[in-house]
């Protein structure tokens, strides 16, 4: 697809409005920008704090690469001296050093999905470009970071990456707002390629405010013999997000998993999804969310399997706890099948903490409040098995962190 | 001279959802000694403890639990655990997510980590290890990692909560049928792990059974047998083999007729 029909797809998809999710007035923000390079010293102490509550390294240690994007105004990009195989870049710089890159721009998600894929291609954006080259085992994880902070803003960031074949790239991220800022909106679009082979995992921690509306647009292409594992955890109020990442797998025996952690307070409104195509011989996979819902915050855990070849096989898991009379849950899980022999199967559940479960708790000397907060603790646990040790801590640890806070 | 016992019943009256299963029930519990609760199915024996423990769907409509000389009905399930009275469920829930050896040492003091975090670079404390040996000993080392409660078989159930119980070290202790289920083997091991404690004479102890093994072996000071919510019979440990030749109603009916 040319840059112009790029272009044209857009505008015609630009007034569409998503399938799931409070529309968007996009005319209230203020898109734009020209992001200038700079470097890890230059981070300022505030943003330093900021950063590091969402996982980000400033003195970089432990990761094989960092990028930093704080609105649309700096980024940060860099590969650890000694790592050989890896690429970290803006996309900007990205899409003008490679030619090839275009194929890979709105592949796995479509530019004319809705309004904002849409308007993500219409005004100026920026965004990641990660890249683990053919064989390279990259252990240690690339850790990015997008900041927003400012007032009736449009963060507008569009990332691709691509684990190439027999490689393995680990991506931990976090998206964090202070706490002060007034209504703006993050646009993400990621788009992920796991080539035969391959492995990716992907860690996310969210952590925005009650102004801001959050409306990532994600999707994945895995390849014959591939591995990608998504894992997520939103642990902060927020006003509003809709996520529903697409996972393709398209080659024999692909596999892909996709884990989600939602701790819900205030008002916030969180519309989560994931979906599963099973394409190809031998594929297989897992949609497993944890939520949780406190005070009047709502959620909605959709999950979608789709078989469309004999003896692909997946499962989805949606179990939500809810700890407060006016909060809301609801599980939304699909499964659809097209072709026979497929093995499809869900659980979803919602409930409140089980008195025999407290009361048994609490018969072994622990006080209501902390018989609920190890009940809690304990459904929130991610368990990926995919997951590299650091980061299933990183994870860990978020969660952690949220339930001193808010139990 | 009266020795105030450590936990006194009184004219004990509990419903569920409103049918009466405990009809009045008064008896005594002395510390370090060894009690039977025996009696035919549905006679309320787990009702009684527990009704002790505390569990909210109890519901005491009349009488009186005293600990130690002072009514405890106002307390809730923490307080009466922490007093120092254990209840060992016959059926307890999965709690998942929770690792059985991190819940040990969550609820038992002896077995908690004094050292500071990070001070072992990736060796495990001492108190720790000392929790693996006790594992060991009671047969469920490989329960160690898994999630409290979740997939536990019959038998494993019963060792896991023997094991969290005695970890407590209570004053008082009901152990709602800890034989059941259990293989010859396991069978022995409990057995030997409640015959030490007898024998430390600390902790009170109250076996809810059916099985005249375990009592045996223990030698119980004091059998009580209900019926229809009632104590119809106290006596001790001559009896049980006599109630295990005779069964329940012809024992019950031959002891009124000799009254």
């Amino acid at each position: 697809m040319t840059s112009s029909e790029r272009k044209e797809q857009a505008e015609a998809a630009k007034d569409r409005k998503a399938t799931y999710g409070a529309d968007i007035d996009l005319d209230e923000y203020q898109f734009g920008g020209n992001p200038q390079k700079m470097a890890a010293d230059q981070i300022s102490e505030d943003d330093k704090d900021l950063v590091e509550e969402v996982g980000f390294r400033t003195d970089q240690k432990g990761v094989s690469g960092s990028f930093a994007q704080f609105d649309n105004e700096s980024i940060l990009a860099d590969v650890l001296m000694s790592q050989e195989g890896l690429e970290v870049m803006p996309i900007s710089q990205a899409l003008t050093k490679y030619d090839w890159l275009s194929d890979y721009l709105w592949n796995a998600v479509s530019v004319d999905t809705d309004k904002y894929t849409a308007r993500s291609e219409l005004e100026s954006y920026d965004g990641y470009f990660i890249r683990a080259l053919p064989g390279q085992k990259i252990r240690m994880p690339v850790q990015t970071c997008l900041v927003m902070k400012k007032k009736q803003f449009a963060q507008n960031v569009h990332n691709i990456l691509i684990a190439e074949e027999g490689s393995e790239l680990h991506i931990v991220t976090g998206c964090a707002t202070p706490s002060t800022v007034e209504q703006s909106l993050h646009l993400g679009v990621s788009e992920f390629y796991v080539k035969k082979d391959a492995r990716m995992t992907f860690t996310m921690v969210h952590k925005w405010n009650e102004a801001v509306d959050v409306r990532p647009r994600s999707a994945a292409i895995v390849q014959e013999n591939g591995v990608f594992v998504s894992s997520y955890a939103i642990l902060s109020p927020i006003k509003s997000i809709q996520t529903y990442p697409k996972v393709r797998l398209v080659g024999k025996n692909a596999r892909a998993e996709l884990y989600s952690v939602v701790y819900g307070t205030k008002d916030s409104v969180y519309d989560i999804g994931g979906s599963l195509m099973l394409e190809a011989e031998g594929s297989s996979g897992k949609v497993i969310s944890r939520t949780i819902a406190t005070e009047n915050s709502e959620i909605i855990a959709r999950g979608d399997l789709q078989g469309r070849v004999a003896g692909v096989k997946a499962r989805l898991e949606c179990n939500g706890l809810l700890l407060s009379k006016s909060a809301k849950i609801v599980a939304v899980p699909v499964l659809d099948a097209s072709a026979e022999g497929v093995e499809l199967s869900h659980e979803a559940t919602v409930g409140k903490v089980g008195a025999d479960q407290l009361n048994y708790l609490m018969s072994r000397g622990l006080t209501e409040d902390e018989a609920t907060s190890l009940i809690v603790r304990g459904f929130i646990k991610l368990q990926a098995p995919d997951l590299p040790p650091a980061l299933q801590r990183t994870i860990d640890e978020a969660v952690q962190l949220t339930l001193e806070q808010g139990l | 001279m009266y020795m105030t016992p450590l936990l006194e019943i009184q004219d004990l009256k509990v419903s569920i959802d409103g049918s009466q299963i405990l009809n009045g029930v008064s008896l005594q519990f002395e510390a370090g000694k060894v009690y039977a609760v025996l009696g035919p199915n549905a006679s309320g024996k787990s009702t009684l403890a527990k009704a002790i423990m505390g569990l909210p769907e109890f519901n005491i409509t009349s009488g009186d639990i005293l600990y130690n000389g002072e009514s405890i009905l106002d307390d809730n399930i923490t307080e009466r655990a922490n007093m120092g009275i254990a209840y060992a469920f016959q059926i307890p829930p999965a709690i998942p997510g929770v690792r059985f050896d991190d819940f040990i040492c969550r609820i038992c003091p002896e077995y908690q980590c004094k050292e500071p975090e990070g001070h072992f670079m990736g060796k495990a404390c001492s108190c720790r290890m000392e929790l693996y040996d006790d594992f060991e000993r009671l047969g469920i080392s490989n329960l160690a990692y898994r999630d409290l409660n979740e997939g536990f078989s019959g038998g494993e159930q019963k060792r896991s909560e023997l094991f969290q119980v005695l970890a407590m070290q209570p004053q008082i202790m009901f152990l709602d049928e800890p034989d059941s289920g259990l293989d010859y083997d396991s069978l022995k091991l409990v057995g030997r792990e409640l015959k030490s404690i007898r024998e430390k004479g600390t902790t009170t102890m109250v076996v809810i059974s059916h099985h005249r093994y375990i009592l045996e072996f223990l030698e119980v000071d004091v059998v009580y047998i209900l019926q229809g919510g009632r104590l119809v019979y106290t006596g001790d440990m001559e009896d049980i083999p006599v109630l295990a030749e005779k069964g329940y109603e012809r024992f019950l009916s031959e002891m009124k007729e000799a009254a």
